[in-house]
């Protein structure tokens, strides 16, 4: 018989799910209304420096249209930061690809990421869930494990999707992190997707998390 | 465009700077010739190669912040006293710096680059290093003019 959830793990989903709605509708925002009212004033700035036969203001319109192309770029790398948008369109993977990208270019961490097995298309809460999962773990790495390299990868069986993050990095003792909140955050999302999520740690051979996730 | 890390010019005068402030750390950052990000071009007393892939967006992070504003900037006890996340200064992370001192370098009176200098502990720069660093990112937009202007 499947157990029923208790009345705090109702509240924690509620919230989480919550947050992840409300996340994804300021990405969207971001990108989709904000984002584009400045393409659109962009061009129009492009269209009067072009038009105009005055120099100053000609190089006075350039630098302001080369200011407006770096507040595009930067809306639209917080809006795929927020919430990227092929977690929703594409799945999980490319989600994890792109995310890797901008990372290694972040913090110059090296990742190696291997899927073995056919991907299966999860429901958006499940995909979510894994994806903040690797977030936090990849931030943690930045953080704490002094390390360059880091692998990641995923075993999609019959039954369930299985994933490992290896860091090599200078690992912690277990106990003194038992109850650190991104910790019990990353276990407490793999529980309410009816998955589990299992930390381990060696100090000078660095830190393993597992996770796994029935279809 | 030859890369910068091979003129020797650019690492003499960051290991004497290196040597002159009594600093662990020493790195050059210059933004990028196309769009609005920096990277770190140089580096002395690194711990590893993590600089090279690093890329910081334009208002991020120390080199970004300089660049955006054309302003020194200091930090002496990270993560202690930062306004902001953690994760917003990768060099910090990656060096396992806790303090720093950097400056702006101009090209054509427009900020583009970075001369920054580092510890791995907690430590107020003196003005005499204030006054070093500067005078090296000097020396470094006179070695770098031709490279940069002529992109």
């Amino acid at each position: 018989m499947m157990e029923q959830p208790t009345n705090n793990q109702q509240i924690s989903s509620y919230i989480i799910h919550s947050q992840e709605e409300e996340i994804k509708r300021i990405s969207q925002e971001l990108h989709e209304g904000v984002g584009q009212n400045l393409y659109s004033i962009l061009t129009g700035l492009q269209f009067v420096q072009s038009s105009t036969k005055q120099q100053h203001l000609k190089n006075y319109l350039h630098e302001m249209t080369e200011l407006l192309e770096k507040n595009i770029q930067e809306i639209r790398l917080l809006s795929v930061e927020l919430h990227p948008p092929t977690l929703t369109t594409l799945g999980l993977l490319p989600a994890i690809k792109s995310y890797i990208k901008l990372y290694t270019s972040t913090f110059g961490i090296l990742v190696d990421l291997n899927s073995t097995g056919e991907e299966r298309q999860l429901p958006e809460r499940h995909r979510i869930a894994v994806f903040r999962v690797c977030q936090e773990a990849l931030t943690n790495i930045a953080k704490y494990a002094d390390t360059s390299e880091v692998k990641i990868d995923f075993y999609w069986g019959e039954y369930e999707l299985n994933m490992c993050i290896c860091d090599f990095g200078q690992g912690f003792k277990a106990e003194e992190t038992d109850n650190t909140l991104g910790i019990s955050a990353m276990k407490e999302r793999m529980h309410l997707t009816g998955g589990t999520c299992d930390i381990s740690s060696t100090i000078g051979e660095g830190t393993t998390i597992e996770i796994s996730l029935p279809y | 465009m030859s890369e910068i890390k091979e003129l020797q010019a650019v690492s003499n005068v960051c290991n004497q700077l290196k040597k002159a402030a009594g600093c662990e750390f020493v790195a050059l950052a210059l933004q990028n010739e196309a769009g609005p990000d920096v990277r770190w071009h140089f580096a002395a007393g690194n711990l590893n190669d993590k600089y090279k892939r690093i890329t910081v967006r334009f208002g991020k992070g120390i080199a970004g912040k300089i660049i955006s504003s054309g302003s020194p900037m200091e930090m002496v006890d990270f993560p202690n006293d930062i306004i902001g996340k953690i994760t917003d200064h990768p060099i910090m992370l990656a060096e396992k710096l806790v303090s720093t001192y950097a400056v702006p370098l101009f090209f054509n009176a427009v900020p583009k680059g970075v001369l920054l200098i580092g510890n791995r502990e907690k430590h107020i720069f003196s003005e005499r290093s204030h006054e070093l660093v500067k005078e090296s990112a000097h020396l470094l937009e006179q070695i770098l003019k031709s490279h940069i202007l002529r992109l």
